[in-house]
């Protein structure tokens, strides 16, 4: 029997993270992370998915409890990283305080640059992979201004690692397009009508996976390739 | 008289920036990590862009200091080498450097009325071409880069006009330490230039400037064939490091 898969998914607890786990669970071991407590994130994670509190606005103290989580699973090798968490503001920029422009950068993307180091060593014993979740919003969004920042960092961080790390652990980044999961609400934002051309969330964790197996280092899962079939995705 | 600010005043092209509007009549306040020498209009605030209480005194401090006519977002650091060889804490001081500090800046500024004019955010020919062997800094500059983009209507709404800077490489200590072997410092542009051509397109409000004939057909080539351009820029500059700096 081949050996099971180790995966590691980040901001699991809700969303397209969420959506991720649901169809990787039933064949591979999965370590899930996100920000609320482990007991509210057992009553949405599958039964069988271990579970990591690590809110990664404090990137230092967040790699460290998943790297603790790792030891304790006996984990020294990865198969797959999907550093998935994110989070956002819809703001005007003038009224971005210092406080959520340094929790949106540290959550977005200081952390996923700290969790690729720090994962290194048991992907490269894994062979593994190392998936950074961006967005369409990364080449600029007035109204989510250091989002849209964060996500282009992790957009050029990871085109540059793909380089250096070639033939050693592959690296990719997936910018997903609008999708349907109360992140939007959560960042204060009502897309209103437009909310039936996004894709549901299963969809978009679907077509991520797909990405995933052609392993290119970019790509984008458009909101427009919804637009063209007139299904918004579902 | 205006006033400008402009960040990382002391080296480099911040100083070619500061000593060009000095020339030209305005006031200067440069914000660099060392005080650096009187000169008159000139006024130096140290602070060490790096450390986010010092990053705060200095946006209250700056709010006493306006209106600025202008603000050239300069300051920068590199980390040069494999990704995994440079400690963690280097990289958190260049991100907090380069990306969260000027963001911070800029739109404290805005917020509370203290920029009448325009406003220069300088990131990297790196937006464009990508940088293995940096990954971080581009990272980076890559964040800067789409922070202008996106804050360029809403800033405008208020008065504001925002350039994204984006030079290739210049003549100055910066980038002869970060460099890789055998690199031609010939071919990087004089810091004096640079500082010319940036000021000149953020004084006219355009949005985006890449100094330099060469540096702009780099650009759209990393436009045109970004994977191409990559590669090319990893056999340039990652097989070519020889340790790592920062
Ligand atoms: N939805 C979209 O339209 C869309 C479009 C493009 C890209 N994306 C990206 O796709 C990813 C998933 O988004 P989603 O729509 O599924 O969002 P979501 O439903 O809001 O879920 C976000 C997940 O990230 C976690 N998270 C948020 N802040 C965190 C923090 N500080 N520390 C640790 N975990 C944190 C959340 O944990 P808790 O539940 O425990 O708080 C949750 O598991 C994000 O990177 C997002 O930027 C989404």
């Amino acid at each position: 029997m081949p050996r099971q898969k180790r995966i590691l998914i980040t901001g699991a607890t809700s969303g397209i993270g969420l959506a991720l786990v649901v169809r990787h669970a039933p064949d591979a071991a999965v370590l899930a992370t996100g920000r609320r407590s482990a007991e509210e994130a057992r009553r949405v994670l599958p039964d069988g998915v271990a579970y990591v509190q690590a809110d990664q606005r404090h990137p230092e103290r967040a790699v460290a409890a998943i790297l603790s989580a790792l030891d304790d699973l006996g984990w020294d090798r990865l198969d797959l990283a999907v550093l998935n968490a994110g989070t956002g503001h819809a703001v005007d920029p003038a009224g971005e305080t210092p406080q959520m422009l340094r929790d949106v950068l540290d959550a977005n993307l200081f952390c996923a640059v700290t969790l690729a180091q720090a994962l290194r060593p048991r992907l490269e014993a894994g062979q593994g992979r190392l998936v950074l979740i961006g967005s369409t919003a990364r080449k600029g969004a007035a109204g989510f201004a250091s989002y849209a920042a964060a996500k282009a960092g992790l957009h050029g961080f990871a085109r540059a690692l793909a380089e250096e790390w070639r033939g050693r652990i592959a690296v990719q980044v997936v910018h997903p397009g609008p999708t349907d999961t109360g992140m939007h609400a959560r960042a204060g934002h009502d897309p209103g009508r437009l909310v039936r051309l996004f894709a549901r969330t299963g969809t978009m964790a679907r077509l991520i996976d797909a990405a995933i197996a052609r392993g290119r280092t970019v790509e984008t899962i458009s909101f427009a390739r919804f637009l063209g079939r007139g299904e918004g995705g579902r | 008289m205006k006033t400008a600010l402009v960040t990382g005043g002391g080296a480099g092209l911040g100083r070619a920036i500061v000593e060009r509007l000095l020339a030209e009549g305005w006031r200067v306040v440069s914000v660099d990590r060392a005080e650096g020498t009187t000169v008159p209009g000139l006024e130096h605030l140290a602070c060490d862009l790096a450390d986010r209480h010092a990053v705060d005194a200095l946006a209250e401090r700056l709010g006493g200091m306006g209106p600025f006519g202008l603000a050239v977002f300069n300051a920068g650091v590199s980390a040069t080498g494999r990704f995994e060889a440079i400690p963690i804490e280097a990289y958190r001081r260049l991100m907090t450097v380069n990306a969260e500090t000027p963001m911070l800046l800029s739109a404290g500024l805005v917020r509370t009325g203290q920029m009448a004019g325009p406003m220069c955010f300088v990131s990297s020919l790196s937006h464009f071409t990508g940088y293995p062997g940096a990954a971080v800094y581009a990272a980076s500059k890559d964040a800067l880069a789409v922070y202008a983009k996106s804050v360029r209507k809403p800033f405008a709404r208020r008065g504001v006009s925002v350039t994204l800077a984006c030079p290739g490489p210049l003549r100055t200590d910066h980038a002869r330490r970060h460099a890789p072997a055998g690199a031609d410092a010939d071919r990087r542009m004089p810091p004096e230039v640079a500082a010319r051509i940036i000021l000149d397109a953020t004084l006219a409000g355009r949005r985006l400037v890449v100094p330099g004939r060469a540096n702009r057909s780099v650009a759209l080539a990393g436009r045109l064939l970004p994977g191409t351009m990559m590669r090319q820029m990893r056999r340039l500059i990652f097989d070519r490091l020889q340790g790592e700096v920062w």
